[in-house]
C-alpha cells in the first residue's frame, strides 16, 4: 500500500511539473495580451501574466492612459483642448514663451542632451526639413502618380533653420520659446521611446510592452523568471525574423528603411533623414539597438542609422549599448556584446 | 529484526528504482507530447475593429472576408494561414505584412482600426514581441 501511495504521489508530482511550463499552473498566473491602436499612430501590444483577466486589463489600461497623456503632449500634428503640446510650440512658440507641462520640458532637455552626445545626429530642431519630407511622403503614398521629391531650394532654406539653441527653455517658468520663427520641432526620433521609458518605470514588473516595434520589458516573465523572446524583423520579408533574442532588462528599438517610405520614379525614399545631406540616410537597411533606457535606444537607432559603423560603435560604447546593423546587401554586423542576447 | 528487514528493503529499492524509471519515462513522453502540441500554429483568427469584436474564423476553412469602415480590407484565409490581401488604405502596410500562421501574431490595418488576432493553440508562443 505504502509503495503504491509513493508511486501515485511521484506520478502526480511529475505530471504537475510537466504541466507547469505550458499552463503556468504552479504560480496561478495566466498569460494575457492587450492591443491598443490609439497611441503614437502605431500598434501598442502589452503581454503579461496575471491571476485574472480583470487584474491584467486594469494594468494594461493604466499603462495606456498614462502613455496617452504623453502622446497628446508630444503630438506635432494635432491639437487637444486645454493642452499646450509640441504643436502649440511650433505654431506660437516664436510669438511668445509657451507654458507647458513638465513632461515636455523634460523631453526637450533630454533631447538637447542627446543632441550634444550624438554630435547633432539626433536633432529635434530639424522639424522644417522633416516636414517637407513628411508632406512629400503623404502625397506620394496617397497618390503615387503625383509622387515627387521635396523642392531642393525649399530643403536648403529649411535646413538653414535647424539650430537647436533656438529652442529656449525656462525651467523655472516651465516655458518654451523659439528664438527663430522658422525653427520647428519634430520629436519623432525620440519622443516615443522616451515616453515608453517614463511610463514603464511606473508599471509593474513582468510585462513586455511594444509600441510600434519599440520593445520594452519590465523584468523577466513572472511565472518562470525566464527572459522574453523578441523577434527582429527581416527587412526583406516581414514574415521572417533575422534573429530572435532574449531580453529582460534592455529595450529593443529598430530603425529601418522599410518602415515608412514613398517611391519616386521607382526609387524608394524612407523617413530617416541624414542631417548632413537633408536626404534619406543610405548607410543601412536597418539598425537594431539594445539599451537599458528606451529613450536612449530610440535616439541611438536614428543616430546609428545615419552613421558609418565605427562612429556608431563609439556612440554605443558611450551609452553601454549594443547594436546589429543590416547592410544594403543583407549582410549583418554586430557590436561585440550583441551576440550574447541571440537565441536563434 | 535486521535479518528480516534486509531482503524486504532490497526488494523495495529495486521496485522503487523500476517504478521511478517508469514514471520518468512517462514524464518524458508527456513533456515531448506537450512541446509538440504547443508548436505555436494558430487555429483561428479573431477580427477586431475599433476594439470591437467582429467574429472568429477557422483557419482550416478557406474563405475571404470583406471588412468595411473608413477603408475596405479583404481578409483571406487559406491553408491554415491568414492575410489581408487587398486594401484601399494609404500605405498598404497591412497588405505588405503578408501571411501569418503562428498563434499570438497580429495583422493590423491602422487606418481602418482593424486587428486580426491569430489564436488557438495552448502553450508559450515562439516569440513574445517583435521589433520592426
Amino acid at each position: 500500500m505504502k509503495r503504491t501511495a509513493t508511486l501515485i504521489l511521484l506520478l502526480v508530482l511529475l505530471c504537475g511539473c510537466t504541466a507547469a511550463p505550458a499552463k503556468s499552473n504552479d504560480t496561478g498566473l495566466n498569460r494575457y495580451e492587450a492591443t491598443f491602436l490609439t497611441l503614437f499612430d502605431t500598434v501598442t501590444t502589452i503581454v503579461g501574466y496575471a491571476e485574472t483577466e480583470e487584474a491584467f486589463t486594469d494594468t494594461a489600461q493604466a499603462f495606456h492612459d498614462e502613455l496617452l497623456e504623453y502622446h497628446q503632449l508630444y503630438d506635432i500634428y494635432n491639437e487637444y483642448e486645454g493642452i499646450n503640446n509640441i504643436k502649440t510650440i511650433n505654431d506660437h512658440g516664436w510669438e511668445h514663451p509657451i507654458k507647458v507641462d513638465q513632461r515636455i520640458i523634460d523631453l526637450l532637455l533630454f533631447s538637447k542632451e542627446l543632441y550634444t552626445q550624438t554630435e547633432g545626429r539626433v536633432n529635434i530642431a530639424m522639424g522644417s526639413v522633416l516636414r517637407l519630407w513628411h508632406d512629400a511622403r503623404e502625397t506620394g503614398i496617397a497618390d503615387p502618380s503625383r509622387a515627387a521629391l521635396p523642392d531642393q531650394a525649399a530643403l536648403e532654406q529649411a535646413a538653414a533653420h535647424t539650430d537647436i539653441d533656438s529652442i529656449q527653455i525656462d525651467v523655472e517658468e516651465s516655458t518654451v520659446f523659439l528664438s527663430d520663427p522658422e525653427v520647428k520641432l519634430d520629436v519623432g526620433a525620440i519622443a516615443k521611446g522616451y515616453a515608453v521609458e517614463q511610463v514603464c518605470r511606473n508599471t509593474p514588473s513582468g510585462l513586455l510592452i511594444s509600441v510600434g516595434g519599440n520593445v520594452c520589458p519590465t523584468g523577466p516573465k513572472p511565472e518562470s523568471g525566464q527572459p522574453w523572446v523578441v523577434g527582429i524583423q527581416d527587412p526583406e520579408d516581414p514574415e521572417q525574423y533575422l534573429h530572435t533574442i532574449y531580453v529582460e532588462d534592455v529595450s529593443v528599438v529598430t530603425s529601418g528603411d522599410y518602415q515608412r517610405y514613398f517611391t519616386v520614379d521607382g526609387v524608394p525614399y524612407h523617413h530617416i533623414i541624414d542631417p548632413d545631406t537633408n536626404y534619406p540616410a543610405g548607410y543601412w537597411r536597418s539598425v537594431t539597438i539594445l539599451c537599458r533606457d528606451s529613450g536612449v535606444a530610440d535616439a541611438l537607432s536614428t543616430a546609428l542609422f545615419t552613421l558609418p559603423q565605427e562612429e556608431g560603435q563609439a556612440l554605443l560604447d558611450a551609452f553601454q549599448a549594443e547594436a546589429m546593423w543590416v547592410r544594403q546587401d543583407g549582410t549583418i554586423l554586430y557590436s561585440p556584446g550583441f551576440q550574447a542576447y541571440i537565441r536563434i | 529484526m535486521r535479518e528480516k528487514c534486509k531482503p524486504v528493503r532490497l526488494t523495495l529499492c529495486r521496485g522503487d528504482f523500476l517504478a521511478v524509471c517508469l514514471v520518468l519515462m512517462a514524464a518524458a513522453a508527456l513533456i515531448a507530447g506537450w512541446s509538440m502540441g504547443s508548436g505555436g500554429k494558430a487555429a483561428s483568427v479573431q477580427i477586431w475593429q475599433d476594439g470591437i469584436w467582429k467574429g472568429e474564423y477557422d483557419l482550416m476553412q478557406d474563405q475571404e472576408i470583406q471588412i468595411s469602415g473608413s477603408y475596405q480590407n479583404t481578409v483571406k484565409i487559406q491553408n491554415g494561414r491568414a492575410a489581408i490581401i487587398d486594401s484601399n488604405c494609404p500605405g498598404q502596410d497591412c497588405v505588405k505584412s503578408g501571411w501569418h500562421e503562428d498563434a499570438r501574431q497580429s495583422i493590423v490595418c491602422l487606418p481602418n482600426r482593424l486587428e486580426l488576432r491569430l489564436v488557438g493553440t495552448e502553450g508559450e508562443p515562439q516569440v513574445d514581441g517583435v521589433t520592426r
